[in-house]
């Protein structure tokens, strides 16, 4: 195998531990729930069925009697969810409230998270997949005990089978003679085989339980990326080609499109991270993708696509690609599409210039960064003119924020909302009961698209995302905003601390 | 020499402690067992720390600690008589029931984390049949067979003509208990009135059932034994039924498509007083010595009385005359979707009850009943 061969195998392999996101299973939110804005975080629990925590913190100060939490999942037989549980405040922190959520079946569900309250009853719906991601190792102390709590058991029940046999039914004070000492250690011996079998037998039942969960846990569709170069221009096909998702009968429902396009695909130059692109491949049919391929410079990329199906699952497909040397020209398949290439300046810095003289500030502090620790991602955008830059709508954001550990064991893409799809979100407050014919529901989504337009306002200049990294590493950041008509992207890089 | 006294040869029906509390704890476990089922079709989300729980391993910490204290008093501060009657194991002496109850209790103590590692790497109870609960199960019949073996041994050390009746009550309570896990580990195959008309139905039920009435019918010291054995698992089915449908109960897991509002309680229990007392009326006039021949008519006996039995008595629990507080029927889990299939016999078509399936049966509950006669045999000799 060549070094790319092997370069590429390991990136693929980074798909084996994807979610909708890469490597990074929790949900973050950050919306109104009525008159409450509130955070909501979500923890996977790795396993189906288990235990997700929930936390949701108040944003704003508001009088709060209960916080209700309930995670549905959606069926159109199903008679009645069952009653909501009450998240208990954090001792110690007035604003937060926790709550266990059992995620019962492999899926999309939507937490409905109810605030009551002074204000009134408000109420938001988070989507929150649950798929097994993980096999949890059997660590060594617990290992340890259980061998010697079973060895003991197996020794113990030997000696109990030997003593029934030896002397259970002699008269009491009687001794055992030689004929009942034979036996009874015949008797072991016949208990140790028997042990031994069902020993045996008990291995291979587990094993085939851990192979069974195993084949079970979540991997995205298979996909694959292509570049074809022409003299005119480079197109990067991009191909659906998983068995589940061409098999007729399959159990996905068809993708439905996420602020406007049914695929948002991201190019990240492998390791050097120094070619970025953001593009909205079209559908050839309902596997392949095609998107003209902007002027980034050659190499190995991973490439990262967002798609979300009208049940409300979101995925993130995950690939390789060689681009080979740029594309000398480059008409954009979509206007939303943007890219980046160069040397990006990687001193530190918390200010970064944009391509229109503008300038992007991460405005943070010093604190280190650390996994699972709410990290401040906010960012403003100042104009030339030193003022607080208009921001536009940019595919109905404010701001779009992809972030990448730099081995691509990390790919996030964020909106001010969080990690969330708003679509699928969409597609929960949609749905009704009797919901059964696929493709009913994105008519419904489509017709609320045209009718509310792109109706997000942008507050000037200021943007930020709900967020805490979840590995340690090296990070790189970049934002996108719309300003004055363009796409602009900060990029900015961040090493993140392990918990404590 | 009191407690001498007491070890050797009962004078009167004198209850030991420790005895009394392996029996609290078989009864124990074994509540707890049906109620933790209810639990999971009723309420469908469970912690560790639910009363159900609370009552199994209750059943262990008590037969375990009651027994650990009983060969630790035996072993070092024990009398001679005392010692006498006991066996030993790793230079401790004491009962070999006693020891059996020690084992289960280690194995419920093992089931504990394991079954909590197991739930964090698969997932929350995905299935009933699991490793972890394998070992639990086996501690419980442990903590059970412990609690048999120790009120035989009493009822086997008094004179044969005068061993305590209070004996034998207690040795067929215990072997009720034992007819009810059958019924428990079998709820699928022989414990709804739906699958009565199915082969596996009488066969599982000749299989597992006559081994634990005969050996009663042997080794208890009572004119109605196995009949008696019979009563207790049907009086304990029934009173966990009448209980549990006063709880209020609510679905907390989704999907709810039967919205229940009290415990579910397990399925009316089997009629199995019926073969029992024919169990025990061919075991008063086929005496020792005659095991092979007393097998073979008392499978057949037990497999022509449960047949006629059941297969009338659960067209009966399936008319809506029996849908009432008494029988307790026709409550089903939050998770099912209401529909006439609770009405009617299930896989009549694919699983009927052909001669041939009988014929298997028949098999099977001679097979039984020897094993039966086998196990009684060895425990009408139990002393210690």
């Amino acid at each position: 195998m060549t070094r790319l061969g092997l370069r590429l195998g390991a990136l693929v392999g980074i798909g084996l531990v994807a979610l909708a996101h890469v490597g990074s299973p929790d949900t973050y939110f950050e919306g109104a729930a009525g008159p409450y804005p509130v955070r909501v975080v979500v923890r996977n629990p790795g396993v189906v069925p288990g235990l997700a925590q929930i936390t949701v913190r108040l944003l704003a100060p508001h009088a709060v009697r209960r916080v209700l939490v309930l995670p549905v999942f959606w069926d159109p037989r199903t008679a009645a969810p069952p009653p909501a549980d009450v998240a208990t405040p954090v001792p110690g922190d007035s604003t937060l409230y926790s709550a266990a959520l059992w995620l019962m079946s492999s899926g999309s569900y939507s937490v409905r998270v109810t605030i009551e309250g002074a204000a009134g009853t408000g109420t938001t719906l988070v989507p929150v997949l649950a798929v097994a991601t993980r096999r949890l190792a059997l660590d060594k102390p617990l290992g340890a005990a259980l061998l010697a709590l079973g060895a003991f058991l197996c020794a113990g029940a030997l000696t109990i089978v030997g003593a029934a046999v030896r002397e259970s039914g002699l008269e009491p004070g009687a001794e055992p003679d030689r004929g009942r000492t034979r036996r009874s250690r015949i008797a072991i011996l016949l208990g140790a085989l028997v042990l031994a079998f069902a020993l045996i037998g008990g291995r291979a039942w587990w094993n085939a339980v851990d192979a069974a969960y195993r084949s079970g846990l979540y991997r995205p569709l298979h996909a694959t990326a292509a570049v074809q170069a022409s003299a005119a221009a480079s197109v990067l096909h991009f191909t659906i080609d998983d068995s589940s998702w061409a098999n007729r009968q399959r159990q996905w429902t068809p993708l439905i499109p996420d602020h406007g396009h049914l695929m948002h695909l991201f190019l990240v130059r492998a390791r050097s991270l120094d070619g970025f692109a953001h593009l909205h491949p079209l559908p050839l049919d309902s596997a392949t993708f095609e998107t003209a391929l902007p002027p980034l410079p050659a190499g190995p990329y991973r490439v990262y696509a967002d798609i979300v199906h009208e049940s409300g699952f979101t995925e993130t497909l995950v690939a390789t690609a060689e681009i080979g040397s740029p594309a000398t020209a480059w008409r954009p398949s979509d206007p939303d599409d943007a890219w980046l290439s160069g040397n990006v300046k990687r001193e530190k810095g918390n200010v970064v210039p944009l391509a229109d003289g503008s300038t992007m500030t991460w405005e943070r502090a010093d604190t280190p960064f650390v996994v699972d620790q709410d990290a401040p991602l906010r960012f403003t955008v100042t104009g030339p003119d030193g003022k607080p830059a208009a921001l536009e709508p940019y595919m109905g954001m404010a701001a779009h924020a992809m972030i990448t550990r730099d081995d691509g064991a990390v790919f996030v893409h964020l909106h001010p909302a969080g990690t969330i799809s708003v679509t699928a979100q969409e597609t929960f407050v949609v749905r009704q009961p009797g919901d059964t014919v696929q493709g009913e529901l994105s008519k419904r989504l489509a017709a609320m698209e045209m009718a509310s337009g792109d109706r997000k306002a942008v507050a000037a200049g200021e943007v930020s995302f709900p967020y805490a990294f979840p590995q340690p590493g090296h990070y790189r950041i970049w934002v996108q905003v719309r300003h004055s008509g363009r796409i602009e992207t900060g990029v900015f890089d961040v090493d993140v601390r392990a918990a404590r | 020499m009191r407690g001498a006294a007491t070890l050797a040869a009962p004078p009167a029906a004198r209850l030991p402690w420790y005895v009394a509390a392996t029996l609290v704890a078989a009864t124990s476990a074994k509540v707890g067992i049906i109620w933790d089922i209810s639990w999971h079709r009723s309420i469908g989300r469970d912690t560790f720390w639910t009363p159900a729980h609370a009552a199994i391993y209750l059943g262990g910490v008590l037969a375990g600690l009651a027994c650990g204290w009983l060969v630790l008093r035996t072993s070092f501060a024990g009398t001679t008589e005392q010692r006498a009657a006991t066996v030993g194991f790793w230079g401790f002496r004491g009962p070999l029931g006693a020891w059996v109850c020690i084992w289960g209790a280690f194995a419920m103590i093992t089931s504990a984390p394991l079954d909590n590692w197991w739930h964090n790497a698969y997932g929350l109870d995905v299935k009933v049949l699991s490793p972890p609960h394998v070992i639990l199960a086996l501690g419980i019949w442990a903590i059970q067979l412990g609690s048999l073996f120790l009120v035989l041994s009493l009822q086997n050390r008094s004179p044969a003509q005068q061993a305590p009746r209070l004996y034998g009550l207690l040795a067929a309570y215990v072997v009720g208990i034992l007819l009810q896990n059958a019924a428990t580990i079998g709820i699928e195959q022989v414990g709804f009135p739906n699958v009565a008309h199915n082969a596996v139905y009488y066969q599982v039920a000749a299989g597992a059932l006559p081994i634990l009435l005969v050996a009663a019918g042997r080794a208890v010291r009572l004119r109605w034994p196995a009949t008696t054995a019979a009563l207790v698992y049907m009086a304990f089915s029934l009173v966990m039924i009448w209980i549990l449908q006063l709880a209020p109960a609510t679905p907390k897991l989704a999907p709810v498509f039967n919205p229940v509002t009290h415990m579910v309680p397990p399925p009316f229990p089997l009629l199995l007083v019926v073969p029992a007392v024919a169990i025990d009326l061919l075991m008063q006039r086929v005496g020792p010595g005659r095991d092979w021949r007393l097998a073979a008519l008392v499978g057949l006996a037990f497999l022509a009385a449960f047949f006629v039995t059941q297969w009338f008595f659960t067209e009966f629990l399936l008319s809506p005359h029996s849908h009432t507080f008494l029988f307790g029927v026709d409550h089903w889990d939050y998770s099912s979707r209401p529909g006439p299939w609770r009405y009617r016999f299930w896989r009549a078509e694919t699983d009927p009850v052909t001669p041939r399936a009988l014929a298997i049966a028949a098999v099977l509950a001679v097979v039984s009943a020897r094993l039966g006669l086998w196990w009684g045999n060895w425990m009408t000799r139990l002393r210690r």
